[in-house]
């Protein structure tokens, strides 16, 4: 069934050019506006308010050196977290979806329960359980830490950039796939989805043409049905980015730990989660702006 | 589907059989393992004095200027482990760090599940309170009500003094000591009780939002040790002693006096 | 033995597959205990029950966090829903102030972390205009809800067949009645399942209000763990509990799209 197209309830049985012109909604909405700002204002102002310190906040994002401060190093550690998790989550997720969409009860059992398990538990939860007990199996065995400390120079360096600080890879790497394991569950939903997008049609010709099911899905389903995911999934990054925010509790310095420590040291609440969550719209913002770029041009390529 | 099925029997016969994994407790010695390591991994959380951050980033503070003298003292290098305060000591167990330096005060119930070194300092607990909230109190009495809300570090033994000495009141806990301030600051908590120098600390930063019901005395006395995994006789007489020459030097004391009695390191973080 | 996809098609029924499931579970489960136990970790569940259920029989914390938990997601919900109605009439009205205002809400909640619009709310906002903390909690659980709840219900709004529209208006009814009486109710009768999907997440997202302090089921699991050390008990326990919420009301989303989706399939039958 066609969507659908972008009906406008207000504009009725009437067409043409949308007016401009302010209605008394309007009116009231700037006069419900005003009295809010001016309320809360007058509130701060009561409580003998300080005065803001922003400037204090400005060595914390860039040095006199001119190295990041703490928050940009935060940011930095966002965006590499989140880069990991999309990957780890991206291959978990295929797997999953696959795993749910295929002819196997088996697998569609095994495939469900993670993606039940993963979607009904609070990340909290899950980021508590999957520190305490994956941090001592899967980090040590991977032991990148221990080799990274006799590592050469050069090494040192690449791992720095991809990893962040060298002497807390075990707990981002822990921190990494927890939030890999947690989004992978909403990634296989999405390549679930993606892959009954695709018209029962193309299953049908395909048999009908002796594909076998692995052949099926290389080369006519799931071109099709990547496609289709790509929208979803740039999202579904994008929220990583949010959720990112949760593995502060278990202290790994991303953003929003920095910003906990920094009201720790400074008592400068305002400033602090102001700056904070400035950073934080900033790149989600930015990455939907592209994300959108993405599904316009995707949809001017591919729509039929 | 028989293969699946053979696999997975195959696989729980094979792991039945294997010996059980390496306990920690079968491995060596903590002491030999951070030797051949070359780094002395250590657990702790910041708290103002005793661990915090400078501008840098880099830590500094009580805790860490121990931490460094120890890996000195052993020869490696020392690597920090920031880890939240609730969650400190499962994360010793888990092998996560070596060893916990950051203020834990020795108390049975912790014994039952870590090892402790003798003791390298002596903390008390006092209060700092609210002037909106709750002006004029002097005594641990009178935060006795059951109206009193006092706030606390989640897994601190400022809660277990707290909840010892005053029963009747209601304690929140918060992961940070600052947010725990913050509760105090804002009017929500009537006082805080913390580990001595904090409370008297952040009484001096906010003359007309806080004072010292207790006029800044304490009323616990505390022993400061190491923490370290069970059935390590080694590593554990290494602290000891350790503790008994550091304290013999003066170092222990003069390194005390600066961070605690002094506020001329403010100018490292602000 | 190379497991290809033709061998992993099942010869023998459900039955070989649902096998081989719970032999899969098993390895899991068991692969779990392995490394517990190689971690040195004692289990004590002989000591679980007296957190859930009292001695006497009443709830032990564990419950009574659970009934906290329920409660911040009750009222947040109910918050939410009025939130995500409003924004979405506004953002489809005539009123350049209310879209402008609805789409800022919208692109200020939906990029910036729940978590750091908790403390945003509860550090900066509440001590301004005397919020309690039940209520920050509450009003950031439905600012955020209620911005994600919101694109639903439009999308249900503009799901609405034009037709409906043009009879109601040809009737000689007002825009606001049209909305009250005829485009509303089966708008929201249409978007119930995601909205019950949405409620699923609120729960989730309720347990980030344990960062400040609320004594909910994730707070009063820290706090028994920060006490007595049984991490992993403790955890899986409150997972449990979370499970039966968010597994009941995600059945619930599953019988509401079952049910109307059957009953417009009779519609357009009949």
């Amino acid at each position: 069934m066609i969507p659908a197209t972008r009906q406008i309830p207000n504009r009725g049985l009437q067409t043409g050019r949308r007016r401009a012109a302010l209605t008394r909604l309007d009116a009231v909405l700037v006069a419900l506006l005003a009295a809010g700002v001016g309320y809360i204002a007058w509130r701060v102002h009561a409580q003998g308010g300080r005065a803001w310190e922003w400037e204090v906040l400005g060595q914390y994002l860039l040095r006199e050196d001119g190295r990041p401060g703490l928050l940009l190093q935060g940011l930095f550690t966002t965006i590499r977290l989140t880069c990991w998790s999309a990957l780890i989550a991206l291959v978990l997720g295929a797997l999953a979806g696959l795993a749910r969409t295929s002819p196997s009860l088996y697998l569609r059992l095994v495939g469900g329960t993670y993606v039940e398990l993963c979607r009904n538990l609070p990340p909290l939860v899950l980021i508590f359980l999957c520190y305490f007990f994956l941090a001592d199996q899967i980090a040590p065995s991977i032991g990148l830490q221990d080799s990274l400390r006799t590592a050469p120079d050069a090494v040192k360096t690449v791992a720095g950039v991809l990893f962040g600080r060298l002497d807390q890879v075990d707990a981002f790497v822990t921190a990494a796939i927890t939030l890999g394991l947690y989004e992978g569950a909403y990634v296989a939903e999405i390549v679930r989805g993606g892959i009954r997008s695709v018209d029962a049609g193309q299953w049908e010709a395909g048999r009908a043409q002796g594909f076998t099911r692995f052949g099926l899905m290389t080369y006519i389903i799931m071109p099709q049905a990547v496609r289709n995911m790509i929208p979803p999934l740039a999202g579904q990054i994008i929220s990583t980015i949010k959720d990112s925010a949760i593995v502060s509790v278990i202290s790994i310095q991303e953003l929003t730990f920095q910003g906990m420590q920094l009201m720790a040291t400074t008592y400068l609440t305002m400033e602090v989660w102001t700056c904070v969550a400035l950073l934080y719209f900033v790149l989600t913002f930015s990455c939907s702006m592209g994300a959108a770029r993405l599904e316009y041009r995707l949809r001017r390529r591919y729509s039929v | 589907m028989y293969r699946i099925i053979a696999t997975l029997i195959f696989c729980l016969a094979l792991s039945a059989g294997l010996p059980p994994a390496q306990s920690h407790a079968a491995e060596k010695s903590v002491l030999d393992q951070v030797m051949e390591r070359g780094v002395l991994r250590v657990g702790f959380d910041t708290f103002v004095p005793w661990a915090m951050k400078d501008k840098n980033g880099e830590y500094i503070g009580f805790e860490i200027d121990v931490a460094r003298r120890v890996a000195a003292d052993m020869g490696v290098e020392v690597e920090f482990v920031p880890t939240k305060w609730s969650g400190i000591i499962p994360a010793l167990l888990t092998g996560k760090f070596d060893v916990i330096i950051g203020g834990m005060g020795i108390q049975p119930g912790r014994n039952l599940k870590v090892n402790f070194s003798a003791p390298y300092e002596f903390s008390g607990m006092s209060m700092v309170a609210s002037l909106a909230a709750a002006p004029g109190l002097s005594s641990l009495a009178d935060f006795n009500k059951p109206e009193i809300v006092l706030s606390a570090k989640t897994g601190a033994t400022s809660v277990a003094a707290a909840k010892k000495h005053m029963p009747l009141a209601t304690v929140r806990m918060f992961d940070d000591e600052a947010q725990a301030l913050q509760e105090v600051l804002n009017g929500r908590a009537n006082a805080m009780v913390a580990s001595a120098p904090f409370p008297e600390q952040q009484a001096i930063r906010n003359p007309d939002k806080l004072y010292l019901p207790l006029g800044g005395d304490t009323f616990t006395r505390e022993p400061i040790g190491f923490a370290v995994r069970k059935g390590d006789h080694d590593f554990l007489n290494f602290l000891n002693n350790w503790v008994l020459v550091a304290e013999s030097e003066g170092w222990l004391a003069e390194r005390y006096a600066y961070w605690f009695k002094t506020m001329d390191w403010e100018t490292l973080i602000k | 033995m190379i497991l290809t996809f033709r061998s992993l098609r099942c010869s023998c029924g459900t039955l070989c597959s649902v096998a081989a499931y719970a032999l899969t579970m098993l390895l899991v489960v068991w692969a779990v205990l392995r490394g517990a136990e190689s971690m040195g970790y004692n289990w004590q569940w002989y000591r679980i029950p007296r957190f859930i259920f009292l001695p006497d029989g009443s709830p032990g914390p564990l419950l009574q966090g659970a009934g906290i938990t329920l409660l911040v997601s009750g009222l947040g919900f109910v918050g939410a829903a009025v939130l995500a109605l409003g924004t979405a009439l506004l953002r489809l009205s005539d009123s350049v102030v209310g879209q402008a205002l609805a789409r800022g809400y919208l692109e200020l909640i939906r990029n910036t972390p729940l978590l750091v619009q908790i403390f945003f709310i509860y550090f900066v906002l509440a001590p301004a205009v005397d919020l309690g903390r039940m209520s920050s909690a509450v009003l950031a659980l439905a600012l955020f809800e209620g911005a994600y709840a919101s694109e639903i219900i439009r999308a249900g709004i503009l799901g609405i067949p034009r037709g409906q529209w043009e009879g109601a208006l040809s009737l000689g009814m007002k825009r606001s009645s049209v909305y009250r009486q005829v485009i509303l109710p089966q708008a929201l009768r249409n978007v119930l399942p995601p909205l019950t999907s949405q409620g699923v997440s609120l729960v989730k997202d309720s347990a980030l209000v344990s960062t400040i302090a609320i004594y909910d089921l994730t707070m009063h699991g820290q706090a028994i763990i920060a006490e007595t050390f049984l991490s992993f008990e403790i955890w899986f326990v409150v997972a449990a509990i979370y499970l039966v919420f968010t597994l009941t009301l995600s059945s619930l989303a599953r019988l509401l799209e079952k049910r109307s989706s059957s009953h417009l399939e009779d519609s357009c039958t009949g």
